[in-house]
């Protein structure tokens, strides 16, 4: 007999939400395509951009600043990582408008679950989205453009994303919150989304942005993620920075979910009480 | 071609962006924040300076090379996001059925929207240029003004057929984010905005070529750059341009035109 309240009457929700979401996708077959492709598109202009200015695979500028001169590596691992916070934020930040628009959220609403569990089944499916995306254009990087990968440092890479995602869905329940007040909030998320990705450590190290968005830098959790997540797989268990990384995430990540859990039920009540919930 | 429906449809349009200012204006700023981090990865992996660069491209800088560059990508960008994807606008407000069954014809229609989006795109552009000069201290030669002004309308007039196609992709799919996404990205990836076309492999160097942005892109940075103009290239250009603006408008109308009568005969016309 399922009960239908606990833990894990809202961890069975949340996973059906994730395969219903999956099943719409899969029923666009160019969601498949985009799947697949779109990741390469992402990383390619930066491959590019740095084959025409550095001119080798080796860069003695960046072996000045991070000790490596692997900027093909660092760059792909950055960018594989990247795809992983696009579909979180994006995907997990749209969940309650993407049901107002189909004209499911009031259902989904009167259910018993806890509405948190609206977007964390969401969050599922985009873990499992963004996580196969960084598989597969990792595993390409590895194929195609020679990128070395430290297998010892996979298993602690894969528990940084699994730490990173706290503080990511203090992030998306956020952006959920903007996204439920604006409606058309995509503005506002390109925006969020677009300054986080400036600041964060995907592509370059933040040694070389302006002081000041250094700062906005080390606030984010997108930055200690990257930075540990890139730090094992270049440079396996023997990561020098891996305990400011880790310490730095775990007081980033409490920060944000609970600021993101507060502002969401705030802001979900607000918008219920003013009979908002369904507008466009 | 009813061209009083073009310019009335035009009107409208801009009638409506004008109500929501934000939504255009912020598309003059949001390019910066997408440039930045191939300006920041540039300076990280090869400093200040870099003689590869200079000795593939001819240029010397980086940053002036990117800004000229995204300026003329814009007119790319907004003929696949904005003019493309007017018709599914118009059927998210459910006026597309209503549109399509007025006895004007369609292409006046897709004219009066992409007139309207490139009017939207000169200001948007302009604005991405001035701040651009500013933010990052670089220049351009006032001589090639009205060579890039000559350039971009043929251009933007080949542009046109792009969007054509693009519109008619977009009414047999209807969801237009992952198509729109692709379309974009991958004309991104091959055309020389944030890169010299010697870059790429000499396959796609070929596709490069056959988006008109591509030329535009290479032409109108060279005048801006060097400041220098040779008149025999400038006319080579216009003429290229205008050999792919026929391509594109004969491609883009045809495909249009199939799109709209396999969407009418299936009644998909407004449906999601």
């Amino acid at each position: 007999m399922w009960e239908r309240d606990g833990w894990r009457a809202e961890l069975r929700a949340a996973n059906a939400l994730a395969i219903k979401q999956w099943q719409v996708e899969l029923s666009y077959p160019l969601s498949i395509l985009w799947f697949i492709v779109m990741p390469f598109l992402w990383f390619i202009p930066m491959l590019l951009a740095g084959t025409a200015v550095t001119g080798s695979a080796e860069s003695s500028a960046l072996e000045g600043l991070i000790g490596s001169g692997d900027w093909i590596s660092y760059i792909a691992i950055g960018s594989a990582y990247s795809g992983l916070a696009i579909s979180l934020i994006w995907g997990s930040g749209f969940t309650l408008r993407r049901e107002q628009n189909v004209g499911t959220l009031e259902t989904l609403m009167t259910t018993p679950m806890s509405k948190n569990t609206l977007v964390w089944g969401s969050t599922i499916h985009n873990i499992q989205h963004g996580g196969l995306g960084v598989v597969l254009q990792l595993g390409a990087s590895v194929l195609l453009f020679g990128v070395n990968l430290n297998l010892w440092g996979v298993f602690p890479a894969l528990g940084v994303i699994a730490l990173s995602i706290i503080g990511m869905q203090g992030l998306v329940l956020i952006v959920v919150c903007t996204v439920i007040l604006a409606k058309q909030g995509w503005m506002i998320l390109e925006m969020l989304s677009s300054t986080l990705f400036l600041v964060a450590p995907m592509s370059y190290p933040i040694a070389v942005l302006p002081i000041y968005l250094q700062y906005v830098s080390v606030a984010s959790p997108l930055t200690w993620s990257v930075e540990a997540f890139r730090g094992f797989l270049m440079e396996g268990l023997a990561f020098s920075g891996v305990i400011n990384a880790i310490i730095a995430l775990i007081i980033l990540d409490v920060i944000f979910i609970i600021l993101g859990v507060v502002l969401f039920r705030r802001t979900e009540r607000y918008v219920r009480g003013k009979g908002a919930l369904s507008q466009f | 071609m009813d061209w009083s429906a073009a310019r009335i449809f035009g009107m409208k349009n801009l009638t409506i962006a004008m109500r929501y200012p934000s939504n255009w204006i912020i598309w003059a700023f949001m390019p910066i924040l997408w440039f930045a981090p191939f300006i920041l990865m540039a300076t990280a992996i090869a400093g200040p300076s870099s003689t590869h660069f200079t000795e593939l491209s001819g240029f010397s800088d980086y940053i002036q090379f990117c800004v000229i560059g995204w300026f003329v990508y814009m007119f790319l960008d907004n003929s696949i996001w904005a003019i493309g994807n007017n018709f599914r606008w118009e059927q998210f407000s459910g006026t597309l059925e209503p549109l399509f069954s007025t006895p004007v014809p369609r292409i006046s229609i897709l004219l009066g929207a992409a007139f309207s989006d490139t009017a939207l795109c000169i200001i948007q552009s302009s604005v991405l240029l001035s701040i651009s000069m500013v933010m990052f201290g670089v220049t351009y030669s006032l001589t090639a003004i009205l060579p890039t002004i000559i350039i971009l309308t043929v251009m933007v007039i080949a542009l046109y057929g792009f969007s054509f196609m693009v519109a008619g992709l977009i009414l047999v799919f209807k969801d237009p984010s992952v198509l729109t996404e692709l379309v974009s990205n991958a004309t991104y990836v091959v055309s020389p905005v944030q890169y010299p076309i010697q870059t790429l492999p000499s396959g796609v160097r070929f596709l490069a070529y056959l988006i008109p942005t591509t030329i535009g892109i290479i032409t109108v940075r060279e005048i801006a750059i060097t400041g220098v103009f040779d008149l025999v290239t400038f006319v080579q250009v216009l003429l290229g341009l205008a050999v792919l603006g026929l391509l594109f408008w004969a491609l883009g109308i045809a495909s249009f035109r199939y799109a709209e009568k396999w969407t009418k005969s299936r009644g998909h016309m407004g449906g999601f």
